[in-house]
């Protein structure tokens, strides 16, 4: 695997920081509420422990998560999960009080989707700029489920590759809500991330 | 740009090595005899003001231990001449509004020569 330097790891560490902090403003342009951040972590472990040691710190809790895929010059599924209790919080703030409860859970599906749309697609863009590459982005997809049910289903595989897991929370203090977004890369679309950080670091 | 040729102390703090680099770089594209000093954290910042008395602070917001923007209302509060921009991609307009308050200059990041300009702007203001 891949050993990443201090200089390389530091540059991935303020890299997702750029972009979940572009994400939580749009977020919070969206909920009219401020967004709290913790700092981001990064870890970088086999794709087979992340349903077992990264996500399901309450195995049993139900998460709402949505998942895009970013190609181009590296591959990323970016995932944003919120407990499901949370994400009629968010579209109520979202779509307004006029919209009854039963409204808002016949939404659930696409309003989750944009919501995940627009925050993931702030993060990858700062992301982008800051490295001067172009992503493309998939439609985004909602699953309901267990941490363990959907890392299995959101990350697809189960072999030995290395992945990098980064890791952030968002929140809105004053409606309890909290929200994670985690990326994942395969090792070769980790490798190409880190030359794109080295021109990056070489340009300075 | 107006070049200045007195010697300014920049004190660059963020958490990020990468992005005290690129400050400091672009920075003395454009003031090659200024001093750069720099702070991995809220709390070395305190620190290094009080020790290196700087002109100018560049300031992250989201580091581990303290925010950026509570060193800034402390540093301002005892040293209320310093000039300090804070940088963050976090553009909500709480953040927007707070540094404001606090009479700091917020620039968004990435760092980028742009926002660069915009600090060093903000520095060179006059009193």
């Amino acid at each position: 695997m891949t050993q990443l330097s201090e200089l390389q790891m530091d540059a991935l560490t303020e890299l997702f920081n750029v972009g979940v902090s572009r994400a939580a403003a749009s977020f919070s342009e969206i909920v009219n509420d401020r967004v709290e951040l913790t700092v981001p972590k990064i870890e970088i472990c086999r794709l087979a422990e992340i349903g077992e040691k990264k996500l399901s710190s309450d195995e049993k809790r139900r998460v709402g998560a949505v998942s895009q895929r970013f190609s181009g010059a590296f591959d990323a599924n970016a995932l944003l999960f919120f407990a499901e209790e949370h994400t009629l919080k968010i579209l109520g703030d979202m779509l307004g009080s006029q919209v009854s409860a039963d409204e808002l859970a016949e939404f659930e599906q696409e309003a989750m989707c944009e919501l995940g749309n627009i925050i993931l697609n702030s993060c990858l863009s700062a992301m982008t700029d800051m490295l001067g590459i172009t992503l493309n982005s998939s439609l985004p997809q909602y699953y309901i489920g267990t941490y363990p049910d959907l890392s299995k289903a959101l990350v697809g595989r189960t072999d030995d590759s290395y992945i990098i897991l980064m890791d952030v929370t968002l929140a809105i203090r004053k409606q309890g809500v909290e929200g994670q977004i985690v990326f994942v890369l395969s090792t070769p679309s980790l490798a190409s991330l880190v030359s794109s950080l080295d021109r990056l670091i070489e340009n300075i | 740009m107006t070049q200045d040729n007195s010697a300014k102390i920049l004190l660059i703090v963020d958490d990020s090595r990468l992005s005290r680099m690129m400050i400091r770089s672009m920075v003395l594209a454009q003031h090659p005899n200024w001093i750069i000093i720099e702070a991995a954290s809220g709390e070395e910042a305190l620190e290094s003001v009080d020790q290196n008395m700087p002109n100018f602070c560049t300031m992250d917001i989201n580091m581990p231990g303290m925010l950026g923007t509570d060193a800034t209302e402390q540093i301002l509060l005892k040293y209320p001449n310093i000039r300090i921009a804070i940088f963050s991609a976090n553009t909500q307009e709480y953040y927007r509004t707070h540094a404001a308050k606090l009479g700091a200059q917020f620039v968004s990041k990435p760092i980028t020569e742009k926002s660069i300009v915009k600090a060093l702007e903000f520095f060179e203001l006059e009193p």
